[in-house]
């Protein structure tokens, strides 16, 4: 093991970041309102489809990544209408949403590309270096020669933290998943920012899915997510609602998934099977030293109800 | 007099069972309305793909012995879900369960392939219950402990149990002869008895009606069940009034945990004889949604879980025959959910 393998392992974890940073701020944004998303791995599967088809038929990757954020908003919008309008659980139409979305995405993968002998492939994103900063040595292929989702992810997270605390409509829309009886007295409208935080949040998390096909395979596989939909909720957890914690959250969940996918300990005599569930165990771990005094939003998870005398 | 009131209320009784099925048959007829529109206009021929869907379980033996077959699992995977839902927990980890259960019920019937059936076949089955609770146990501890969110273990458990079940049938009893990964069979003395021979069907059947049975009669008739339904309806108003609401929860996910484990057990003692990778099948999302469409209601449950049987054998003829996705028929189920919920918001606002 030399330099190059640790620069080498390093870039490829940056690589890995993107889909669970951009599902977990998603996911924060929504649950920042009290919209707790739990039908990630379904919206990321449905992404991964419509991005992929999108690209493919259209042929240029941004149709694909405007038509994964089209489909993750309309999930996430349909998310907060169902909950905070009708006033239904939220973790029934999520359950409902993520069987939908993963139905959705083969679906529409079997209708427009049909069983093919040679499964179509799509171009991935180009690698692009950030000039001066690109020809650093070390740092420069570890965070400045990558695809531009990479840079947009980072960027989204320093938006996301500007605007959640240094700005007034960030503080109005904490406000609402802390206390949004209080924040309706003084004329903020809940159900407005709670559909508009869970539609921002469903583009994210699509984003996340279209990435994958975009970056790692070309190729679009039934359940290509791999269970990080799921992750992404406790990453939220983890970085407590904040984007910042977030995006430091995200680098030790890709790190862990790369170390499972690509480091060989065929040497040591274990079966490749046990390195495999290292994100599923480390992620279980982790939940179990970071959540004891995790701070969340107050009302996560929990319907506004304006008529309702209790706080709750 | 009396005539006329027994009359009266028999008609009571049958305006109360058609108010509750009413919107359960709007439900489905808006479901099937909205796919049929999709593939109308995709080209395809509707009456035929409906009478597909709805009727391949009843045109042949065949079709319904595979119905009952799938209504098994579905039917116990279900019941894992509804269980601790009851209490307001959500068991995202039937397959898991089922995968372990499988492969510990594969396992003893491997190990001990000559012990009679009498002591082989009970001990499969509890393998696969106990298997399927030690699965729950962690995700279990750690709601019970650290209030960890229960959604997420249970499912990350699944992911794990993928591995496992691909360790289990390429590494420890692989079968070389297979295409597939695949354990070696199971000794004929862990083999479920057969209720008919051609078409084959299983006596799981009878084992899963009686849970059923069972389910329902202790949700509605013990204290247990009574302590669950008040803890999911309002937890803090059960802990006040003195129920320990975590051991509860506790409980209420392993027992989810031993029935999920059950049916991977029977699975491999009464279909395959034999631990196969993708066992599993997509029984976990199934079995969420009839969960969700029975609403709680422990009596509705298994005809719910007949009917998504019935139209997940007709979604594989579907794609079979008029080569439309079979996705196509998770949608109508995924609609009808939907449909059934949004009925709940209407009776509301009447």
């Amino acid at each position: 093991m030399d330099i190059s393998d640790v620069v080498g392992f390093a870039r490829l974890v940056v690589l890995a970041m993107v889909p669970y940073t951009l599902a977990a701020q998603g996911t924060m944004l929504a649950g920042r309102t009290g919209v707790f998303n739990v039908a990630q791995e379904g919206i990321m599967l449905l992404g991964a489809s419509v991005g992929f088809l999108g690209a493919y038929l259209f042929d240029g990757l941004g149709y694909g990544l405007l038509l994964a954020m089209i489909a993750g908003g309309l999930f996430g919008l349909a998310l907060s209408y169902f909950t905070t309008t009708l006033k239904l659980d939220q973790f029934v139409i999520g359950l409902a949403l993520f069987f939908i979305g993963l139905a959705l995405s083969t679906l529409l993968y079997k209708l427009f590309v049909g069983v093919t002998l040679e499964p179509p492939i799509i171009p991935t994103l180009q690698r692009v270096s950030v000039p001066l900063l690109g020809g650093l040595p070390l740092l420069g292929p570890i965070l400045f020669q990558h695809n531009w989702m990479v840079y947009a992810s980072i960027l989204l997270s320093a938006l996301l933290y500007y605007f959640l605390y240094h700005t007034g409509a960030g503080l109005e829309l904490r406000a609402v998943g802390e206390n949004p009886k209080a924040a309706d007295s003084l004329g903020v409208n809940v159900a407005w920012q709670r559909h508009l935080a869970s539609m921002i949040g469903g583009m994210l998390i699509g984003l996340a899915g279209a990435y994958l096909p975009m970056v790692y395979t070309g190729a679009f596989t039934a359940g290509i997510a791999r269970g990080r939909g799921w992750i992404a909720i406790a990453l939220a957890f983890f970085g407590g609602w904040t984007p910042h914690w977030i995006l430091v959250g995200s680098l030790f969940f890709a790190a862990v998934e790369v170390l499972s996918l690509r480091v060989q300990i065929g040497d040591l005599g274990l079966p490749h099977q046990l390195l495999r569930t290292l994100p599923y165990l480390a992620t279980m771990a982790l939940m179990t030293f970071a959540f004891r005094g995790a701070k969340q939003p107050r009302f996560l998870g929990l319907n506004y109800d304006r008529e309702s005398r209790t706080s709750r | 007099m009396a005539d006329q009131a027994v009359t009266l209320q028999a008609g009571a009784g049958v305006r109360q069972l058609r108010d509750r099925l009413l919107p359960y048959l709007i439900a489905v007829a808006a479901a099937f309305a909205v796919v049929g529109v999709v593939i109308g206009v995709m080209g395809f021929n509707v009456p035929r793909a409906f009478t597909t869907i709805l009727f391949t379980s009843f045109r042949s033996p065949n079709g319904l012995a595979q119905t009952l077959s799938k209504f098994v699992p579905l039917l116990l995977q279900a019941l894992a879900f509804t269980l601790p839902l009851a209490a307001g927990k959500f068991n995202i980890g039937g397959e898991g369960q089922l995968i372990v259960g499988g492969t510990a019920a594969a396992a003893v019937g491997i190990l001990f392939p000559d012990l009679p059936q009498p002591v082989l076949l009970p001990l499969a089955l509890l393998a696969g219950m106990i298997a399927g609770a030690l699965w729950m146990l962690g995700p279990a501890w750690l709601l019970y402990r650290f209030r960890i969110n229960e959604i997420l273990t249970t499912v990350l458990m699944n992911f794990v149990a993928f591995e496992l079940i691909n360790f289990a049938s390429t590494e420890i009893w692989p079968d070389p002869a297979a295409g597939h990964p695949t354990t070696v069979p199971i000794g004929a003395g862990a083999h479920m008895p057969m209720l008919l021979q051609q078409p084959p069907l299983h006596s799981g059947l009878l084992l899963a009606l009686l849970i059923a049975a069972g389910a329902y009669f202790f949700m509605g008739r013990t204290t247990f069940g009574y302590e669950l339904v008040v803890t999911g309806a309002n937890p803090r108003a059960a802990r006040v009034h003195g129920i320990n609401v975590r051991a509860l929860f506790f409980a209420s996910l392993l027992v989810g945990g031993v029935l999920a484990g059950l049916s991977g057990a029977i699975e491999v003692t009464g279909n395959y004889h034999r631990l196969i990778e993708g066992l599993q099948s997509n029984f976990l999302l199934l079995g969420i949604i009839i969960g969700l469409i029975a609403r709680g209601n422990h009596l509705a449950l298994p005809f719910v879980a007949f009917f998504i049987a019935v139209l997940d054998v007709g979604a594989s003829a579907l794609q079979r025959t008029l080569a439309i996705p079979s996705e196509m028929v998770f949608i109508v189920m995924g609609l009808i959910l939907i449909f059934v919920l949004l009925s709940d918001v209407i009776q509301r606002r009447r």
